[in-house]
C-alpha cells in the first residue's frame, strides 16, 4: 500500500536505508501502527528520521506522496540574500490594495516558478519580481493582499495565502556544511594530556610497589589525573562580509567550545582584518590591544582564525587601512598578522569561502602568513594536523596548494 | 529480534498528570512493540525526562534511572568491580574474599537486564545522553542491541529475557553517532500549543482562577514570541510562575501591563532587558 513512499523519502533527501524501511513494514505487519493515516505519519516519521532537522524533509515527502503536492522549489541562498534587510515602504490605501491583481494558489505557483527562472538580481519595492517591500506578489515585507511569502524575514500584510515554506519544522533544517560532531572529533585531536590536574587518582602500580615494600600493609599512592592542556585562541571575523557564513561559524564555534574538551578557548573578534586591537565581544566594544594579547599568551597556545580574508588590498597593505569607524592603526594589517604569527608558532586560518574561489586575492597574501584551510571537515582535519606540527602530511595529501611550513616564511 | 507485539502490555495512553498527544502515544507503543530504545529530544521543559516516569506509571512497571554526566562511561552502566573494598576486606574484614561476585555492583543498565532476566519487565531511563563523551553512545551499542553482557571477573552472563523499555533523552548538546541513531525510534517533542498548555496548567493547578490562567497564558505565549531570547521560558517555569502568581494573590487585570515575578520565567539577565525593551516599545 505504501510502495514508492520509500523512494519519495529518499528523493526528499532522507537517508532511508533498507533497514529503516523494513522496520516500518514490520511494524505495519505486526499491527503496531493503527489504521489512521495520522498514526502512520507520526510512527513512520519516528522510525525514519534521526533528527528533528529531518522532519521538514519528511513532511514534504509525506505531503507529496499522500496528497500529490509538488516538492517545492528550494529557495536558494542567493534568493534569500535578496530578501535580507527588506525595504520598508509606507502602507497602501485600501483603494490601491483593491486595484492589485488577485491570484489563486495555482496561478501563484506558476508565476513564482516563472519568476524564479527569469530573475537574476535583487529587487526592492517593485511590483513584479521576487523581492522585499512593494506590491509584487512574491517576496516578503510586501503589500500584495494575496501574495506569496518567500524565504524568512519580517512579513508585511500578513495576508499571504500561501507561505512557500510554511512547514512547521523548517527552522530545524540543518544543511550545514560542517557536521558539528565530525568537527568535534577533529578538534579533539588537539588534545595534550598532562598530569597537571588538582584532582588525584589512584596510582595502581606505585600502590602495589609501596604496599609490597611495606610488608603487605596497604599504602595508597595517588597522582594527579591526566587533563587536556591544549589551549586555543579563536579569532573570528565579525565583519559584514561574513554574514552569509554565520551558521557554519556558529557550528564551528560550538564544536570548539564544547566538543573539544580543551583546557581553554578564548575568543576574540575583529572586522575584516586584525588591526591594533581585537575585541572580546561581537559588537566590537570591549577592546583588547593586540600587543597585550600576544604578550600574555601561554606558550604552545594554538591560534585559530576564522574569516573570509577577503578585502580591498589597501585594507591589508596600507597604513591606516581599516575602513571601520573609530579604528585607526598606522601599522598595515599585514604587519599585524606577522606580529600575531611571531607570537603563535602554531596557527591556522579557516576560511568559509570555498577553496576554488581564493585565487590571487588578499586571501592568498593572508594565507602566506597564517596557513589557510577551507572551513569544511576535511579542511579542519588538515588544519589540526598543522597545529600538531604534522603539516608535512597535509601537504602530501593536497598537492594542488602546498602551504609553506610556517618557519620558512620568516 | 522478534517484532511481534508484546501482548502482555496494554497500550500506553499517558497518565493523569502527563498529557501525551496521540502521536507520542503511538510512538511509545511502536517503540515498546519493536523493542527498540526510544530517543526523545525537544526544548527544555517539554517533558522528555518525565515521559519515562509516565510510561512506567502508565504501564505499572518499575523504573530504573541512569542520569548521565560528563564523566559517565558506558562501563558504569553495566557494573563496577569494587577492588578497593575487596582489598580492604582481605586485610581487615572477616569476609571470604574469594567470592568476587559480592564486590560486583550492577549499574543501572546491568540492573535493568538482571531484573528482566528474572522475568520482570522494567523501564530504563537514560537521561541526557548527550552530556557524556561523544563516543559514549557507540560504547553502548552492543549491549543495547544484544541486551546482554558478561561480567569478565566472574564469567557470569547477564541477559535480559524480556526487553526492557529503554527511553533515552537528549538535549542536542552534541550530535549522536549515526549507528546509534539507526537503532532508535526518534521523537521530537514539540512545544505545546496554547490549548495543550491550558490542559497542562489545569492538571497542576486544578482550582486556578479562569481569568488568571487566561491572562497568564496570554502573557506567556507573548513572551515566547519575542525573538532572540537566549532561554525561552518553558512549561515547568510557567507552572512555577502560576504558583507564584496565585500565592501572591495578584489580580488578573494587573498582568496586562506588568510582568510580576519575571525572575521565575526569565533566567538570563540579557533576556530580562530584551523583554523590558520589547514591552516599552509596545507601549
Amino acid at each position: 500500500m505504501f510502495e514508492g513512499f520509500h523512494s519519495v523519502l529518499r528523493l526528499a533527501g532522507l537517508k532511508v536505508g533498507v533497514g529503516e524501511w523494513l522496520t516500518v513494514t514490520q511494524a505495519l505487519d505486526a499491527g503496531l501502527i493503527g489504521p489512521s493515516l495520522k498514526e502512520f505519519y507520526s510512527t513512520s516519521r519516528a522510525l525514519v528520521c534521526r533528527d528533528e532537522a529531518d522532519y521538514d524533509k519528511f513532511d514534504q515527502a509525506f505531503a507529496s506522496f499522500f496528497q500529490g503536492a509538488a516538492l517545492p522549489t528550494p529557495v536558494t541562498q542567493m534568493l534569500q540574500s535578496w530578501l535580507d534587510d527588506p525595504l520598508v515602504k509606507p502602507p497602501l490605501t485600501p483603494q490601491e490594495l483593491e486595484e492589485l491583481p488577485h491570484y489563486d494558489l495555482e496561478q501563484l505557483r506558476k508565476l513564482y516558478e516563472e519568476r524564479l527562472t527569469e530573475q537574476t538580481e535583487r529587487h526592492d519595492g517593485g511590483s513584479k519580481w521576487i523581492g522585499t517591500g512593494g506590491t509584487s506578489p512574491f517576496g516578503q515585507g510586501g503589500e500584495h493582499p494575496t501574495g506569496m511569502r518567500v524565504g524568512e524575514g519580517a512579513s508585511g500584510r500578513g495576508q499571504a495565502i500561501a507561505a512557500a515554506r510554511a512547514r512547521r519544522f523548517r527552522n530545524y533544517r540543518d544543511d550545514i556544511v560542517l557536521d558539528t560532531r565530525q568537527l568535534a572529533v577533529a578538534v579533539r585531536r588537539l588534545r595534550r594530556l598532562e598530569r597537571k590536574s588538582r584532582r588525584l587518582e589512584l596510582d595502581m602500580p606505585e600502590t602495589i610497589r609501596k604496599t609490597a615494600a611495606n610488608g603487605g600493609d596497604i599504602e595508597i599512592v595517588e597522582r594527579p589525573e591526566r587533563r587536556n592542556q591544549a589551549r586555543v585562541v579563536l579569532m573570528l571575523d565579525a565583519g559584514g562580509s561574513m554574514d552569509p557564513h554565520v551558521r557554519s561559524v556558529q557550528a564551528f564555534f560550538s564544536a570548539m567550545k564544547q566538543g573539544g574538551g580543551l583546557r581553554e578557548v578564548e575568543a576574540y573578534y575583529f572586522h575584516n582584518c586584525v588591526y591594533a586591537d581585537v575585541y572580546s565581544d561581537m559588537a566590537l566594544l570591549k577592546k583588547k590591544p593586540l600587543a597585550e594579547l600576544t604578550r600574555s599568551v601561554p606558550p604552545n597556545t594554538n591560534l585559530v582564525m576564522v574569516g573570509d580574508a577577503w578585502m580591498a588590498p589597501r585594507e591589508l597593505f596600507s597604513p591606516y587601512g581599516s575602513i571601520e569607524y573609530g579604528t585607526t592603526d598606522e601599522v598595515p594589517a599585514i604587519d599585524r598578522l606577522r606580529e600575531l604569527g611571531a607570537a603563535f608558532p602554531k596557527r591556522v586560518w579557516l576560511n568559509p569561502i570555498p577553496e576554488n574561489y581564493w585565487g590571487e586575492s588578499t586571501i592568498r597574501a593572508v594565507g602566506e602568513i597564517v596557513p589557510m584551510f577551507p572551513m569544511t571537515v576535511e579542511g579542519m582535519v588538515a588544519a589540526v594536523q598543522v597545529l600538531l606540527g604534522r603539516g608535512d602530511r597535509v601537504a602530501k595529501r593536497a598537492p594542488k596548494r602546498p602551504w609553506p611550513a610556517p618557519q620558512d616564511l620568516w | 529480534m522478534s517484532i511481534s507485539r508484546q501482548s502482555s502490555l496494554p497500550a500506553w495512553t499517558g497518565t493523569e498528570s502527563y498529557i501525551a498527544d496521540e502521536s507520542l502515544q503511538a510512538i511509545v507503543n511502536v517503540g515498546v512493540g519493536l523493542g527498540r530504545p526510544l530517543l526523545v529530544k525537544g526544548e527544555p521543559g517539554t517533558g522528555k525526562t518525565l515521559l519515562a516516569y509516565a510510561v512506567a506509571e502508565g504501564l505499572k512497571l518499575p523504573l530504573i534511572t541512569w542520569h548521565i554526566k560528563s564523566t559517565t562511561r558506558a562501563q558504569d552502566g553495566l557494573y563496577l568491580y569494587d577492588t578497593v573494598a575487596r582489598l580492604n576486606d582481605s586485610r581487615f574484614g572477616d569476609h571470604d574474599v574469594r567470592d568476587i561476585a559480592q564486590y560486583i555492583k550492577l549499574g543501572p543498565l546491568g540492573e535493568a537486564f538482571a531484573r528482566s532476566q528474572a522475568g520482570e519487565r522494567v523501564v530504563l531511563l537514560i537521561d541526557e545522553i548527550d552530556k557524556a563523551d561523544i563516543e559514549f553512545p557507540n560504547d553502548l551499542l552492543h549491549e543495547l542491541d544484544a541486551m546482554r553482557f558478561t561480567i569478565a571477573e566472574t564469567g557470569k552472563e547477564i541477559r535480559a529475557e524480556v526487553r526492557p523499555i529503554v527511553i533515552i533523552t537528549s538535549n542536542a548538546e552534541k550530535e549522536l553517532p549515526d549507528a546509534f541513531l539507526r537503532r532508535c525510534v526518534f521523537h521530537y517533542i514539540e512545544f505545546p500549543d496554547e490549548g495543550q498548555l491550558q490542559r497542562i496548567c489545569r492538571v497542576h493547578h486544578p482550582d486556578v482562577d479562569e481569568k488568571l490562567l487566561a491572562a497568564a497564558l496570554r502573557k506567556f505565549v507573548q513572551l515566547r514570541t519575542i525573538p532572540d531570547l537566549r532561554k525561552k521560558p518553558t512549561t515547568s517555569e510557567l507552572i512555577d510562575w502560576l504558583s507564584s502568581l496565585r500565592l501572591s494573590g495578584i489580580d488578573a487585570a494587573k498582568l496586562e501591563a506588568t510582568l510580576p515575578f519575571a525572575g521565575v520565567l526569565l533566567k538570563q539577565e540579557n533576556d530580562t532587558q530584551r523583554v523590558n525593551r520589547a514591552s516599552s516599545m509596545r507601549r
